[in-house]
């Protein structure tokens, strides 16, 4: 899938974690993360990222994330929400969720 | 946990509470204007009591200032995170803040990178495109790296024969010159307008390249300051800002090692613009100062154009102005005085 | 009434459906029930990222043996029937609808409930509803939306938007709402369904809240909304029965199990005839005397 447009989700509270997603054209989901926690749970936090983009059909994106402390939940309810706004959909991703 | 209002500046009650939290913060003598160019004004609340507020205008967060609560950084959390989701709501994905050295920190906690800093002052972005991303992604730059190349900034506001005088001699002597149209709509010619008369007059030098100044290239009469006294320092500020991030992400991402600027005889601002470039730029970008283009003994200015249209004798400027412009001032006259009349402000730059 | 064992509704703590870390904990506080709220906490743009979170928290987050409850836009927005089909599909207990006026509105949530089953392969007649009073309307009809459906397991007087559509506000003493907890009481017992009481805004206010709630207490109600988990223990330790009650409720309790022994028809204590009423409210004791920690595990009265 295309994204159609530069989009934020989630915010920089405490458990949170803000997501912005912007199209690319090639170099597949491309992810740079800030997190206190990055050395022990980056790769998770990308793993979640990652897998919940390719649910979208994503293949290529830049996504930048400031994460708070999210839980794993969190992080995909926040990427559903992030990629729903850059493909423009409004009907929930039930195949994702 | 401390909730998100709207706060209406117009509203005098609001206003003042809100103008005399920002004094508690040390933030005080903006101008009216400052205040009026706010698209929205957030406040946070704990109860009722005022903890934290922020402003955008256009793509910029302004006028951020909290009071630390129990969780250090969770209101500037807050707060910045509401300003960035409303920024976002209105179709700004990139978004820049000019704010305090001791803030810069809270905000790369939040991940917005610095671009430029002085002593006074931090300019600082977040979203996307990034800077690092529109640089690369202008047609044209990736083979700047083995050659010479030459970069001016202008605002054009029109292209006349000054602009094209300095770019002909930067042409001349580079084998690329990469010429940047300032964006910022705050001028009587549109920015639209300006990128096609820069492109149209400039249009038989093979070696040129036009390019929009995104948010990057910004005149520096824009960076705002209201965080800063007045005056010199203003300038002074906004203008090393600006130096500062074009030595330090445009000319090592482009390749660019010399950077062309006319001469300014008459302007106390672009005199102190052009010192500040000449401290800063040098060694990695070799600044180089072109006296100004004279017609028939008069420096050919902008300004004066505008003046002339203003009062409606073009003519005595025709000489000014490439074949390009002068059409497009010829076919838009009407529309041009229009705004004059609104109150389009001609002079400055 | 959706229900036969009588479930402990003291507390129905709010929750923003927006906000990742009192979702994460809303679990830990000892709310019988937890409403996720879709509606008023949630600004318009960020109702799709709410429903995205409170949905993934619900899949994933261990809230024990509290009720889950959610609160949904209204029938008359936009987000309604993307909040009740994301919820269904999430497994929720219960869905509360706002701003009821009519046993229509709860009709047409039962359908589209029922239709989001369906969808979704949920076990038919699994989630259950609640309505939210918020208006003089609603209150005059509260009798027939108590009774609009079996999946009904309670109603909700919310003061903030009813006061305000009475033309008056919150005072401390709630005389203001009189009419409005009277009939939704009656509404509610006389459809056997639970009934809550609004929050009590006020958090600074404790010797307040404890006035609120034995007033309430002594009207009836299951219990009370709460937007503070501060407020939980207190009202928990007015809902708390008597030394004396609990004896009371473990006495018949006895008289039942004996007569059961026995196999004997009639059960009586001290000459009474233990009814199904005396039963119910034995056990409902008991219920609170577990909850409030005021009995071990063998039955004996723990002193403070």
């Amino acid at each position: 899938m295309e994204i159609k447009k530069t989009a934020l989700a989630g915010t920089l509270e405490s458990s949170d974690i803000q997501i912005t997603l912007s199209p690319a054209t090639s170099g597949g989901i491309q992810i740079d993360l800030d997190s206190a926690v990055a050395s022990q749970y980056g790769d998770q936090i990308k793993d979640v990222i990652t897998t919940t983009l390719q649910g979208f059909q994503i293949e290529n994106a830049l996504v930048k994330a400031v994460d708070k402390g999210a839980l794993d939940c969190v992080i995909k309810a926040r990427t559903v929400a992030v990629a729903q706004r850059a493909l423009e959909q409004t009907e929930p991703a039930w195949e994702v969720l | 946990m401390a909730d998100i209002r709207d706060l209406h500046l117009r509203v005098p009650s609001v206003k003042k509470e809100w103008i005399a939290f920002l004094a508690s913060h040390g933030l005080s003598g903006f101008s009216d204007a400052e205040v009026a160019s706010v698209d929205s004004v957030i406040g946070l609340f704990d109860g009722d009591r005022l903890v934290g507020t922020g402003a955008i205008a256009g793509n910029v967060l302004k006028f951020i200032a909290v009071d630390e609560g129990d969780v250090p950084g969770a209101n500037f959390n807050q707060v910045v995170s509401e300003l960035q989701t409303r920024l976002m709501m209105a179709g700004h994905s990139h978004m820049m803040v000019f704010t305090k050295p001791q803030y810069e920190t809270s905000f790369g906690h939040v991940g917005f990178t610095t671009l430029a800093k002085t002593a006074v002052g931090v300019l600082l972005e977040a979203g996307a495109p990034g800077i690092k991303q529109y640089l690369t992604q202008l047609p044209g730059v990736q083979d700047q790296a083995h050659k010479q190349v030459a970069a001016i900034v202008m605002n054009a506001n029109p292209f006349t024969q000054g602009h094209r005088y300095l770019v002909e001699k930067a042409a001349a002597e580079n084998e690329i010159v990469d010429v940047f149209v300032v964006s910022t709509d705050r001028s009587l010619f549109t920015s639209a307008e300006r990128m096609q008369l820069v492109q149209a007059g400039v249009a038989d030098l093979k070696n040129v390249r036009v390019y929009p100044g995104g948010d990057y290239m910004v005149s520096y009469a824009t960076f705002p300051a209201y965080f800063l006294k007045s005056g010199d320092d203003v300038i002074r500020y906004q203008t090393t800002l600006d130096a500062r991030l074009f030595r330090d992400w445009v000319a090592p991402t482009l390749h660019i090692s010399r950077r062309y600027v006319g001469e300014e005889p008459k302007s106390h601002t672009t005199a102190i613009y052009n010192t500040v470039l000449a401290k800063e730029l040098p060694p990695a970008v070799q600044l180089i100062v072109v006296p100004r283009l004279t017609q028939a003994g008069t420096v050919v200015t902008a300004t004066q154009v505008r003046q002339a249209l203003a009062n409606h004798q073009l003519a005595t400027v025709q000489d000014f102005l490439p074949v390009s412009t002068w059409q497009f001032i010829q076919d838009h006259q009407d529309e041009l005085l229009k705004r004059i009349a609104k109150g389009v402000n001609i002079r400055g730059n | 009434m959706a229900e036969t064992e009588e479930r402990l509704r003291r507390t129905m703590m709010f929750v923003p459906g927006n906000n990742p870390a009192m979702l994460k904990d809303a679990g830990i506080y000892g709310a019988d029930s937890i409403m996720f709220d879709l509606e008023d906490a949630v600004s318009l743009q960020e109702k799709d990222a709410a429903r995205d979170l409170v949905y993934e928290a619900l899949k994933t987050v261990d809230y024990g043996t509290a009720e889950k409850v959610v609160r949904v836009n209204g029938v008359d927005t936009p987000f309604y029937k993307d909040d009740v089909r994301a919820m269904v599909k999430a497994g929720i207990d219960v869905i509360r609808l706002p701003k009821t006026e009519t046993a229509d509105m709860i009709k047409e949530l039962v359908d589209d409930v029922a239709a989001a089953e369906t969808e979704f392969g949920r076990e038919e007649g699994s989630t259950h509803v609640m309505a939210a009073i918020e208006s003089a309307k609603g209150v005059i009809n509260a009798n027939e939306i108590a009774a609009a459906s079996d999946r009904m397991i309670g109603i909700a007087l919310s003061a903030e938007d009813y006061t305000t559509d009475m033309k008056t506000h919150r005072y401390p003493d709630g005389r203001e709402l009189e009419y409005a907890r009277n009939v939704i009481l009656h509404a509610a017992r006389a459809a056997g369904i639970a009934a809550f009481d609004t929050v009590f805004t006020n958090l600074d206010d404790e010797a307040g809240l404890i006035r609120e709630t034995k007033f309430i207490h002594q009207l009836g109600y299951d219990g009370k909304s709460v937007i503070n988990p501060r407020q939980i223990p207190v009202i928990n330790a007015v809902y708390a029965p008597t030394k004396a009650e609990v004896q009371n409720a473990q006495q018949v309790i006895a008289a039942i199990d004996e007569a059961h022994e026995k196999g004997s028809g009639v059960i009586s204590l001290n000459g009474q005839m233990v009814d199904r009423p005396v039963a119910l409210r034995a056990q409902r004791v008991m219920n609170l005397a577990k909850a409030s920690h005021l009995v071990d595990e063998e039955g004996n009265y723990v002193e403070e």
